[in-house]
């Protein structure tokens, strides 16, 4: 049994010769351009249940044609209103297509229309597991600075770097494995949906993943801050 | 006389031929398309600009050419002394003669305030007005103008231009703009626009629109990178072009640029050398102005001859008599601009990370703008890329071509493309502590939006201030100021208030704000005070003040440009001769004087009509006819400096 896609209130109707419309992009009478009902969330907008597996090309596919449809260069000799409902439906698109591509954003998304995003208290907090790691990193990274400030000599910042660069790699393994374990949640959550699980263990995924993210979020953080440094040229 | 058109189309003219005196056929197209209001193309450069339409009938675009046969209008407005605005090939003329009442490179003023352009004064002769506040004032002879008031003269010549070429007048028109352009950069754009008398549809990027005329003539697919290297700003698009079953898509990936990059940086470079190397030999050009224009015309010159051969030799007559000699290798030339060629490929590198491919994934190459036809921006692409970049359109037309199919797809005359292109720069707002919250990321296909949700921190707080920005970096200090804005709230516990803003920014790259205070489901209004900008008041103002500046007819104005050009054309031939006849009598054969006599008679002939292409093209002839004799007079007075010196003391 598939899961169910979000519906939106049948209580819309166009605003040019009333027929209801369901939230649709375009009315079925008369074809004109319709509003964004509110709450119309971006899975919807794509006629998608809100699983976490999606098909990008397919959904490429559908971005292209609703692009063809919505966009205000189609638009520009209609009436003001109808202007206006292309600008709004297709930022409303792009925002869509932008957040439901890129697998993390996906998620963070789902999380957020249900109210389960909560970031991790303190940004600059490390997870405990990490502790030790990021310890080490910290010193490499102060030790770099100072050597750079106080004229550290050829050896010294290859060494430094060396073990920075070492360290870079470390984390950026470790992202790629809390990214694995996010795409084995993903695919937990979609079963779940077809099997249909209830609320409580929905919940549950759904705090898994809030927990995989708030720790991706600072790894990935780390991993930036490493690059920066390496990228900084020293001379 | 059967002539192969429908009768409607055309209207009938005679004009006496130029050399034979016999009368032939002058034929305009009129007709047809009278009445039908016309989106024009405009690129808006900082060295030319030029304006293009959709020729229906032959199914492609094509520039519309000026006074002087050629679609590029440089860039240049003068003063005259009696107030009246000069613009294009003429202005430029007066670069020479009245540099203080004349300005190039605009463009590089446009949306930025007198801080921001303080590093450009040192190389640039603007004349910014100490008045100026968040707005450039500058200064031309008596008058002072903001950068869109001055682009706004661009625009109406150019429109003047069609016109006159469609013999009916255009009122719609797509602007081009470098791709990273921000914010306020594209506002003034629009508001020159607005001033010049012209609804501006849309904003294009520049790489984006040179990818439309591309793929027109091209029809290929693919990932595109469009390296667009112009007089003062450079610009990297990467592109997808993908065919559906709808038609074509071009689908811009990512965008990144330097506003402040461009040929004008390498004409800089040989200037600074140029000025220290005289300075050496004991002449300071900065009291010269006019002389500095000069040299930059001839280094201009110097730099084009280096685009086909291997050196060139830059002779200059400096006052005070003496004369600066200077032969330019390509190598050293190379060498010279290795560091701005070199600047250019951060935002490669950057366009190409964002949109996660690598140099070889790219599968066509195009280069854009003049100052691709320097050999080492092509041998620099082409290293990194790996393949030849196209060039066979015509790189200085290319954008405006693009921007005449995008007004074609607005006016509905095109069903089957579609451009899909990107905000450059992240969106956000400034938050507690001067840190900025990202609400739009670059990239982000445009129209864009996000909401925010805005409440009160304080009791009785009655106003929440918005400080919207554009950039990538951590704080607000370091980024690009939008825009403040206050939403003004009833007093009230803090947290009663919800006031959600929704952030849009359109297809031409431009933010619109509205508000909603949730509780009620009003509409809230905000009144957004630009950063960098004329807010609606000031232009209703300028565009009310430029009504009194009753415009000239077209042909008029030509026709005085025109007898002034003959006028001093006349006046130098005369000086040359009598100079000639001093220094050098018997040089001047009686053939030579036979065909300057003749082209100087007829030159005078036409100065009795009121036929302005004509006075143009006895004004060719003379100056033609005097080639030989400037070209003497010239060795002499570089061999009068050279004697009894050796080339070491040159």
């Amino acid at each position: 049994m598939n899961a169910p896609i979000t519906t939106v209130a049948a209580t819309t109707h166009c605003w040019k010769c009333s027929a209801p419309t369901s939230g649709a992009h375009f009315c079925a009478g008369c074809g004109k351009i319709q509003p964004l009902p509110p709450g119309t969330d971006y899975f919807a907008f794509f006629g998608l249940a809100q699983k976490l597996t999606i098909d990008l090309e397919a959904l490429e596919q559908r971005f292209h044609s609703l692009s063809w449809k919505l966009h205000p260069d189609h638009f520009a000799r209609a009436a003001q209103e109808e202007r206006q409902l292309s600008l709004d439906r297709s930022s409303q698109l792009n925002d869509a297509y932008r957040t439901l591509r890129d697998p993390v954003a996906r998620v963070e998304y789902l999380l957020g229309l249900a109210g389960m995003r909560r970031e991790g208290q303190k940004k600059q907090q490390a997870p405990p597991e990490l502790l030790e790691e990021v310890f080490e990193l910290n010193e490499s990274l102060e030790e770099l600075r100072e050597a750079r400030q106080s004229g550290g000599t050829g050896a010294q910042m290859s060494s430094l770097r060396a073990k920075l660069e070492a360290a870079q790699h470390k984390f950026e393994l470790l992202l790629s494995d809390v990214d694995k374990e996010l795409a084995r949640v993903r695919s937990e959550w979609d079963a779940a949906l077809d099997s249909g699980a209830d609320e409580t263990a929905r919940k549950k995924l759904m705090e898994r993943m809030n927990e995989i993210l708030n720790r991706r979020s600072y790894v990935r953080n780390l991993v930036n801050d490493v690059r920066q440094e390496l990228v900084t040229r020293d001379s | 006389m059967s002539v192969g058109f429908h009768e409607s189309q055309i209207t009938f003219g005679f004009h006496e031929s130029l050399v034979t005196g016999h009368e032939s056929l002058f034929i305009t197209q009129g007709g047809t398309h009278k009445n039908m209001p016309r989106t024009v193309g405009i690129d808006l450069g900082t060295t030319y600009s030029l304006i293009a339409y959709q020729d229906k009938r032959e199914g492609r675009p094509k520039c519309i050419p000026g006074p002087y046969g050629t679609p590029l209008c440089p860039s240049v407005v003068s003063v005259d002394a009696d107030g009246s605005i000069v613009v294009g090939e003429a202005a430029r003329r007066r670069l020479l003669t009245q540099s203080e009442r004349t300005i190039y490179s605009v463009k590089r003023l446009m949306g930025r305030g007198p801080a921001d352009v303080q590093d450009e004064l040192k190389i640039f002769p603007f004349r910014i007005d100490p008045a100026s506040k968040n707005v450039i004032r500058v200064r031309l002879g008596d008058r002072v103008f903001t950068p869109p008031e001055i682009s706004a003269f661009i625009l109406r010549e150019l429109k003047s231009w069609a016109d006159e070429y469609f013999q009916d007048a255009v009122t719609r028109a797509v602007i081009t703009v470098p791709a990273y352009f921000n914010d306020a950069q594209r506002q003034a754009t629009r508001d020159a626009g607005r001033l010049a008398g012209l609804e501006v549809l849309r904003l294009v990027n520049e790489p984006t629109a040179a990818a439309l005329a591309y793929g027109l003539h091209e029809k290929k697919r693919g990932r595109v990178a469009v390296y667009d290297f112009g007089g003062g700003t450079f610009d990297i698009s990467i592109l997808k072009l993908i065919s559906t079953t709808d038609g074509d898509i071009y689908q811009v990936l990512s965008t990144n640029g330097d506003t402040h990059l461009g040929g004008d940086d390498i004409d800089n470079a040989l200037q600074a050398l140029a000025r220290e190397e005289i300075q050496s030999q004991g002449v300071d050009l900065s009291a010269h102005p006019d002389a500095l224009q000069e040299l930059r015309k001839a280094l201009i010159a110097a730099k084009h001859e280096l685009s086909s051969e291997s050196r060139t030799t830059v002779k200059f007559p400096l006052p005070g008599g003496s004369v600066y000699f200077r032969e330019i290798a390509r190598v050293e030339y190379d060498r010279l601009i290795h560091p701005i060629v070199d600047r250019t490929m951060v935002p490669v590198r950057q366009a190409l990370a964002d949109a996660k491919l690598t140099p070889a994934e790219i599968e066509e190459v195009v280069l854009v703008g003049g100052s691709t036809r320097v050999p080492l921006v092509r041998a620099t692409v082409e290293r990194y890329f790996g393949r030849a970049p196209h060039t066979e359109l015509n790189p200085d037309e290319v954008v405006a071509l693009g921007a005449a199919v995008q007004a074609d797809i607005l006016e509905g005359g095109v069903a089957d493309m579609l451009l899909l292109d990107v905000t450059p720069l992240s969106l956000g707002i400034e938050t507690m502590g001067g840190v900025v919250a990202k609400i739009i990321p670059r990239n982000s296909t445009v129209p864009a939006g996000a909401a925010e949700m805005f409440t009160t921190g304080v009791e009785n707080q009655t106003g929440i201030d918005i400080h919207v920005l554009q950039g990538e970096r951590e704080m607000a200090k370091d980024c690009r100021s939008l825009a403040r804005f206050q939403l003004k709230v009833p007093p009230g516990p803090a947290g009663l208030a919800r006031i959600e803003v929704k952030f849009l920014i359109d297809a031409s790259g431009i933010l619109q704000v509205a508000a909603r205070d949730v509780r009620t489901g009003e509409e809230h209004s905000v009144e957004v005070q630009p950063s960098y900008g004329l807010d609606d008041a000031e232009v209703e103002r300028m565009l009310e003040e430029s009504i009194e500046f009753a415009e000239q007819d077209f042909s008029e104005r030509q026709l005085i440009e025109a007898r002034n050009e003959a006028e001093s054309v006349l006046t130098a031939t005369h000086k040359a001769l009598a100079r000639e006849q001093a220094e050098a009598p018997g040089e001047l054969s009686a053939e030579e004087r036979r065909a300057i006599d003749g082209a100087v008679t007829a030159l005078r002939e036409s100065l009795a009509g009121t036929d302005y292409k004509r006075i143009r093209a006895f004004v060719d002839v003379l100056n033609q006819a005097t080639t030989p004799l400037a070209e003497r007079m010239m060795n002499r007075a570089i061999g009068t400096a050279l004697e009894g010196k050796n080339l070491g003391q040159v």
